[in-house]
């Protein structure tokens, strides 16, 4: 193909984060396999909830840290778990001042102020800083997860999903179960000659809109050009896509482990089941970073709750059925996380071992609860990273999130020196 | 050194320097006082605690790093961290007065920083803009709503910065294309298309009756069964279990039955015809119960006229199947522009508020797409037309029924079950029949020629189905040039591109692909290319300059349209004239009559007043079962017809303040107890002497957004009325503040409530601006509707409530504004509000600049804010005057 050059000119010529090393050896159209390697590979999973927990009965005992706390009512249906969790207390983000958001600044900490002549900024998440470095070895870089909502009642913030990019955009997800379930799992029945003949038609309609751009961007000022780089990253990243769908093309999709899901859930059903899909993907090594932005107002109704969750969220003055419903929530939460616990001890890796054994979960948020944004909820499962497990983990109060954020990427084998304004690896939560 | 010196220091480093701008952004010294009694013994010059100094703290908060040492301050004196609990405090009116005046400083200070000094970045098109701009090119309109949503950044949805572009949107824009392009082929090739159908009603009467006399069997067998199990209930010998049964059942014999097979001799439903998965005596047992129905029933089939129409009824209690009747599509009738007619009476049975009907696609699931008077008798039915527009997504069976419904008879079922148990109560039998109707029509209407949409247009050379010959490649390539320059609102597409384009059409053909899917395929990458997505304004090496013509007839579309410029406003440009003030002012007024104008005056508004609160919660439809979507789509729809009737007569901006009269249609009118208002179309209308309704502050739409679905928030609605009307917005709520819990499960009226707010100084600070406000508001409950009185019922912590817990109040009014003039009740409040129209001009003008422009208002706009205010003041503020006065501004002509 001619225009297969240019192209490539275009991805050397801009600073490319996905290394071309990983491109060109792609061209011999030797698919490296999956091959089940000695040791099962390292995952990371986030689990993030908008609205925080209930203080008061989410919490362990400050007083007790270690290994012999009293499970607190709001993580009970954990019990049977206990020994493979921890819960890290008295992380924040410094920067993190917006009461009602969540999941924007979770994974990245950033100064949304940072930049003056904005009014938004943020910064990479860590979920991507693990992708760059897991995701050349399986079909997906990361999956992104989002629990159907509107923005309005999440607790989120602005984000289309937990992600953002190097350049600190948001990055888009899977938006409902079925989705997720068919870009990961639909057989391609498309013979393979004309796969490659439709990736090459894909490969010459990306050639034709970046001439396009150019002939824009050779008339665009700085400012404007800035603007246009995101279209030639989005173009960029259908690249490596196509790049990888190359790589991918004689390896047929993996076999669903799981039934195509009903459309239509929404709540507590629709979070078992995009865990399901969780596990799913990890199993058959689709990916190894997965981020879950979960619904809470969707939960909240699936429950027959009408609490409105920004008001659940304040149930400190008033207490009664707010703070019912926040205790609802969190055993509801606590309850399908033990499911997908449950799930991750079970599913076995190719060498008897199992998902739990390979891979760190985090489930939390960046809101404690009402506005407060101190001792951000935080529980670690898993031992992919090498993380102390079973106990409650008290530090010092308001140390970085992002230093708990970098001690899981260097246990995962993530090589990094720092993430966002981390200050050191908390050599506390090391085993 | 002593820190009163120190602070002279400081005061002397806040002067601006000469030449240089002074940050907006002041701590004002008055505060002084507090920082030296209470922090710089601490925070000073020498082994500051902490790390941390303030007695260099400038008081101009200019750079980012000095903002993040007064929101350090601000952080710790919210969180009551600081000063430390053994160390004296501050008077809490003192703190509350330091607490307003940083975080207002700071609101500043980060609005300054923020500020783009003019620039406005390239931007692509928002959802909004991208559906209008498919429409206005093709005739398509498509489903967007996977794009992202673009209002939900914090900031108008035309604000460059927040706009932003990713892979899975690109290829979003190609597929949304490419079903924008098949459609409007299939409106092209049908465009000739006119076909009409009426579908009579009556054809439901059979169906009514047979499962009348289904239900009546089914009664009489279940009594039947009733009777035997009963039977069996009385023998001795099942005495001890039926007392067990029924004291499991606390008496309640409907639930004993269900345990039949434990009552020796009771027979199986099944025996009496019950065959069901579930438990077969519930369906017995309901079959039994099921009188109410009958008597429904009964009265239905006395009605009149069943032999020619039918009665709407309620699904609830009575499921034949006349709640919605529908019609479909017919099969192989092409999209486009259709018209449902309906011949429909009201019976007078029931209630005058009960003649509406409304209208949407998909029974049973979809949304209300308008509601409609029903004007007629049975002696003289009337017709009401619905024009709607049918795209091929709606060509699938589960999405082509059109139906009609009483209104508010289907958003959910226990809104159905409330007002259906509301006229059971009343009446025995259930709510009266209200509407009758005779036959549902559904025509198709040809396209004429003049109204081919542009973009296809272009494509007029070429065949566009597949089974016609083959077009030539270069009659391709001049149509493609043809549809990009269209496409990229007047700009050429280069060669290369367009050599681009027609590579892949001839890959495509020599795979196997057709002619017409081909070229559908390739101008589907025309969509989804930067100079279709981008609103470029190019600038080489980002100087200033005068926008070109097309490039501000662009601007002025998109502002007034959200749409690209139509051909009398490209020729204009073309030939320089619109660049002329006055052709520019006439065509801003041409614009503004265009019906296209609709985009503005529902877009800016929505935003502008985030109005999207509304959609953030579900009312509660038990206690407010009047509150239907319907209803709810009324009083959203009153906000835009009011701005549209302003820009429609050129009204004063201060209508929205106070005003005399409300902008209202018979459905609205009758939710406000306006008498005499008859039609679906809004208009202008006299309020009665009294009333409270009229400007913003009237609107329930306003109310509605400041509650929760259930209850009223005076903080919200004092906030709003802060942010929205009087230009003062409260900063954000703070993080990090102590939780106030003595009030837990405590009896209190909601001002009590909302009072505690203020026991603490760094909440002080702001509610007692906000509440009082929002205090005089509480005579509008959670749905915008007028009461004196209000209840509130306290809970344990199990959400149960408390004995004794029900609290009613009279709901009290009066108060004042925060340093400002006292009200008696909520129209004294408004009043007040009402004079300060030059606060809210000024805040409007904001907006204006903002949505226009596509970047924040900034405090480099002072200059073009005044300039608007100053040309409209002395004219009583028309709203036109504002738009002509952006439009004419030289930041409007400026790249």
């Amino acid at each position: 193909m001619t225009m297969l050059p240019s192209r490539r000119a275009f991805l050397r010529s801009s600073t490319a984060l996905v290394a071309l090393p990983t491109l060109t050896s792609l061209r011999g159209g030797t698919a490296v396999a999956a091959a089940a390697a000695a040791t099962p590979p390292k995952r990371l999973v986030f689990l993030g909830f908008g609205w925080g927990v209930t203080e008061e009965s989410w919490y362990p005992d400050i007083k007790t840290p270690g290994g012999d706390y009293v499970l607190p009512p709001g993580l009970a249906p954990l019990a049977r778990h206990k020994r493979e969790f921890s819960i890290v207390q008295n992380l924040w983000h410094k920067y993190s001042n917006e009461g009602h958001e969540g999941s924007t600044m979770w994974l990245t900490g950033a100064n949304r102020y940072a930049q003056p002549g904005q009014n938004f900024h943020n910064s990479i998440s860590a979920d991507q800083v693990a992708a760059t470095q897991f995701g050349n070895h399986t079909r997906f870089a990361s999956i992104q997860l989002n629990g159907s909502e509107s923005s309005g009642g999440s607790g989120h913030g602005p984000g289309l999903s937990l992600a953002w990019d190097v350049r600190g955009k948001p990055i888009g997800g899977f938006n409902t179960p079925v989705e997720a379930f068919h870009r990961m799992f639909s057989p391609d029945t498309t013979p393979l000659a004309q796969r490659q003949a439709l990736l090459a038609e894909e490969r010459s309609v990306l050639d034709t809109v970046l001439e396009n751009a150019r002939d824009l961007e050779r008339r665009l000022g700085k400012t404007d050009n800035a603007k246009l780089q995101e279209y030639f990253e989005g173009i960029r990243d259908i690249e490596v896509r196509l790049a990888k769908e190359e790589k991918w093309l004689d390896v047929p999709r993996p076999k669903a482990p799981l039934a195509e899901p009903k459309p239509g859930l929404e709540g507590r059903e629709e979070i078992r089941l995009m865990y399901d899909l969780l596990v799913a993907a990890l199993q058959t090594d689709s990916t190894r970073v997965i981020t879950y932005r979960q619904p809470v107002s969707t939960l909240l109704t699936s429950l027959d709750i009408r609490v409105f969750p920004h008001d659940m969220s304040h149930y400190h003055t008033t207490r009664a059925e707010k703070l019912d419903c926040s205790q609802k929530r969190d055993l509801a939460q606590s309850e399908l996380l033990a499911g997908l616990l449950d799930r991750l001890k079970a599913t076995q890796e190719a060498d008897g071992s199992a998902l739990f054994d390979h891979t760190t979960l985090v489930y939390g948020s960046n809101l404690r609860t009402g506005h407060e944004l101190t001792n951000c909820p935080t529980l670690i499962a898993g031992r992919g990273a090498g993380i102390r497990l079973g106990e409650n983990i008290v530090m010092p109060k308001n140390t970085p999130l992002n230093n708990c954020w970098l001690t899981l990427l260097k246990g995962s084998g993530v090589e990094v020196e720092s993430h966002g304004d981390s200050t050191g690896v908390l050599e506390e939560l090391y085993a | 050194m002593k820190p009163s010196r120190l602070l002279l220091m400081l005061l002397c480093l806040a002067l601006p320097v000469p030449g240089e701008a002074g940050s907006p952004a002041v701590m004002p010294a008055a505060h002084r006082g507090l920082l030296e009694q209470h922090c710089l013994r601490c925070h000073g010059e020498r082994e500051p605690q902490g790390n941390f100094r303030m007695d260099d703290l400038p008081l101009e908060i200019a750079d980012v790093r000095t903002a993040e040492r007064w929101q350090k301050v601000l952080d710790a004196l919210n969180a009551g961290e600081m000063p430390p609990q053994d160390e004296p405090q501050p008077a809490a009116g003192a703190k509350a007065d330091f607490l307003e005046a940083l975080a207002t400083s700071m609101v500043k200070a980060r609005k300054s920083l923020a500020d783009q000094q003019g620039t406005i970045h390239m931007r692509r098109l928002n959802q909004r803009e991208y559906k209008n701009t498919l429409l206005s090119l093709l005739g398509a309109d498509v489903d967007v709503s996977q794009l992202p949503l673009d209002t939900d950044t914090g900031g108008f949805d035309t604000v460059g910065v927040n706009l932003f572009m990713s892979a899975t949107q690109v290829e979003q824009y190609e597929a949304i294309a490419r079903e924008a392009l098949e459609e409007a082929f299939g409106l092209e090739v049908g465009s000739a298309f006119a076909a009409v159908q009426r579908f009579e009603l009556e054809y439901t009467l059979p169906i009514v009756y047979r499962d009348y006399l289904n239900r009546l069997d089914e009664a009489a067998r279940g009594a039947r069964w009733v009777e035997a199990v009963q039977a069996a209930m009385a023998r001795p010998e099942n005495a001890a279990v039926v007392a067990e049964l029924m004291a499991q059942a606390k008496n309640d014999e409907r639930k004993v039955r269900r345990s039949w097979k434990r009552i020796s001799g009771a027979p199986a439903p099944e025996l009496f015809g019950f065959v069901s998965t579930e438990n077969t005596a519930d369906k017995a047992n309901r079959a039994f119960s099921f009188k109410h129905g009958n008597a429904y029933a009964e009265r239905y089939l006395a009605q009149p006229l069943l032999d020619s129409g039918l009665y709407l009824t309620y699904r609830t209690g009575f499921e034949f199947d006349t709640a919605a009747p529908y019609v479909r599509q017919p099969f192989a009738w092409p999209p486009g522009d259709y018209v449902v007619r309906v011949r429909a009476a009201v019976t007078g049975q029931a209630p005058r508020s009960r003649r509406f009907i409304e209208f949407g696609i998909r029974h049973n699931e979809g949304p209300v797409l308008s509601t409609h008077e029903v004007t007629g008798t049975l002696d003289q039915p009337c017709i009401i037309e619905i024009p709607v527009r049918l795209a091929r997504r709606h060509a699938d069976r589960n999405q082509n029924t059109l139906f009609i419904r009483e209104k508010g008879s289907g958003d959910t079922f226990e809104q159905t079950q409330a007002r259906f148990s509301e006229g059971l109560k009343r009446n025995g039998v259930g709510p009266e029949l209200a509407i009758w109707l005779d036959w549902i029509e559904l025509e198709r209407k040809a396209r004429t020629p003049d109204n081919t949409p542009p973009g296809m247009r272009a494509l007029a050379d070429l065949p566009l189905e597949d089974k016609l010959p083959a077009p030539k490649t270069e009659a391709v390539r001049q149509a493609l040039v043809r549809f990009a320059t269209e496409a990229f609102r007047g700009q050429r597409p280069s060669e290369g591109y367009v050599d681009g384009l027609i590579a892949v059409y001839e890959q495509s053909r020599a795979a196997g692909t057709k002619h017409a899917t081909a070229l559908k395929d390739v101008l589907a990458i025309v969509l989804a290319s930067p100079m279709f997505l981008y609103h470029a304004e190019p600038a080489p090496g980002d100087a200033r300059r005068e926008l070109s013509g097309i490039e501000l007839a662009n601007r002025l579309s998109y502002f007034l349209w959200g749409s690209p410029p139509d051909q009398q406003l490209r020729d204009l440009a073309a030939s320089g004239d619109l660049l002329d003030s006055t052709v520019l002012a006439a065509q801003t007024e041409r614009m503004l009559d265009d019906p296209r104008a609709r985009d503005f005056v529902t877009a800016f508004p929505s935003q502008w007043l985030s109005l999207a609160r509304l959609d953030f919660f579900q009312f509660n439809k038990k206690l407010y079962p009047h509150f239907d979507n319907a209803t709810k789509m009324a009083v959203r729809n009153e906000v835009f017809e009011t701005v549209a009737d302003l820009v429609r007569d050129n009204r004063s901006l201060r209508d929205l303040l106070a005003a005399d009269s409300v902008v209202v249609n018979a459905q609205l009118a009758e939710y406000y107890g306006i008498p005499g208002v008859h039609g679906d179309a809004f208009r202008r209308v006299s309020l009665p002497p009294g009333s409270p309704r009229g400007g913003l502050l009237g609107m329930a739409a306003i109310h509605a957004m400041g509650s929760n679905g259930e209850h009223t928030s005076p903080v919200e609605r004092g906030a709003w009325v802060l942010r929205k009307v009087l230009n003062d917005p409260p900063p954000p709520a703070p993080a990090n503040v102590p939780a106030l819990t003595r009030l837990a499960n405590k009896v209190l009226t909601t001002r009590e409530r909302v009072l505690a707010h203020q026991e603490l100084p760094q909440c002080a600070s702001c509610h007692r601006k906000i509440d009082p406000i929002g205090f005089a508001m509480e005579n509008f409950d959670a749905v915008g509707l007028w009461r004196t009185e209000d209840s509130s019922e306290a809970k344990d912590e199990m959400g149960k409530p408390i004995p004794n817990g029900r609290k009613t109040w009279t709901i009290d009014p009066s108060g004042g504004f925060h340093g400002g003039p006292a009200f008696a009740d909520f129209v004294g409040m408004r009043d007040v509000v009402a004079t300060r129209s030059d606060d809210f001009a000024r805040g409007f003008a904001s907006a204006l600049v903002e949505y226009g422009l596509g970047r924040p208002c900034g405090f480099s706009d002072e200059d073009l804010v005044a300039e608007i205010l100053a040309r409209t003041k002395s004219k009583n503020y028309p709203i036109r005057e504002f738009i002509h006065a952006l439009v004419a501004s030289r930041a409007f002509h400026t790249k």
